[in-house]
């Protein structure tokens, strides 16, 4: 993949990407060019393959809720990488699990695999939200009904039977 | 660089024409040479090669210095004389 053998429109896209604006490419600036692109290269190799990278998690991440400043991906990535691993669980339990936990995390939804980083995690969009609420909202229910015959047994004891759910802080 | 030399005001004074390369501020023989022998060889040929690289000094300069070995002084004093050509009679 040496620069002299790309093709001119080729050239100009990588000047494009690392952001170096150019003129026409022909035979005379060609090697101009050429040369800046290896400067821009040597000092980031990665970068503008990694910009991409970027991009695209920043197109399908969805922050959750972050109790901290945003953190780097990595980090994130791989923890999240590791804990999945460990516990082996089909996507989703790890969901609702996820749910419960505090959430001190970023969440990502990675659709696309990237060429440099292979370590991201590929989850389904959207219906770890939906769980999550559903979720507490069973739990939400389930605790208002319990309280609600709890008051009803009480008020049974003491009177006779009336529904006032008031009562039942007495 | 406020001050300008005899050779730049009759640079920039006048259309260029078929003047040598040699014409060009910061241009003597030796870098003349270099430059004819790499095709540049009126200075009409190196204000093509400046107005390819869209005017911008920074390029040109870098490909003066490595096109002739001139130095950033010199190279900075062509482009210069380059611009001001340009903005008089482009």
């Amino acid at each position: 993949m040496s620069l002299s053998d790309k093709s001119n429109e080729e050239i100009g896209r990588l000047l494009a990407e690392y952001g170096i604006k150019h003129g026409p490419i022909v035979g005379s600036t060609r090697t101009l060019y050429e040369k800046k692109l290896e400067k821009a290269m040597e000092k980031a190799p990665a970068k503008a393959s990694s910009d991409k990278t970027y991009y695209r998690e920043e197109e399908e991440e969805i922050t959750y809720i972050t109790y901290q400043s945003p953190v780097t991906h990595e980090t994130y990535a791989q923890a999240d990488m590791l804990k999945r691993r460990g516990k082996a669980q089909p996507d989703e339990d790890e969901e609702s699990d996820r749910a419960t936990e505090p959430p001190i995390r970023i969440t990502k939804r990675t659709a696309n695999h990237s060429a440099v980083r292979s370590k991201e995690p590929v989850r389904k969009s959207g219906s770890g939200a939906w769980k999550a609420i559903r979720l507490l909202l069973l739990l939400a229910v389930l605790a208002a009904v319990l309280y609600y015959a709890y008051c009803r047994v009480i008020n049974n004891e003491e009177s006779t039977f009336s529904i006032n759910v008031n009562s039942g802080e007495n | 660089m406020s001050t300008t030399s005899q050779k730049h005001r009759d640079f920039v004074g006048e259309p260029m024409g078929d003047k040598p390369v040699t014409a060009l501020v910061g241009i003597g023989e030796i870098l003349g040479k270099k430059l004819e022998q790499q095709g540049f060889d009126k200075a009409s040929v190196v204000l093509g090669q400046f107005l390819l690289l869209r005017k911008d000094s920074e390029m040109f300069t870098e490909w003066l210095k490595d096109a002739s070995g001139a130095n950033s002084r010199q190279a900075g004093s062509c482009a210069q004389c380059l611009r001001e050509w340009c903005d008089a009679f482009l």
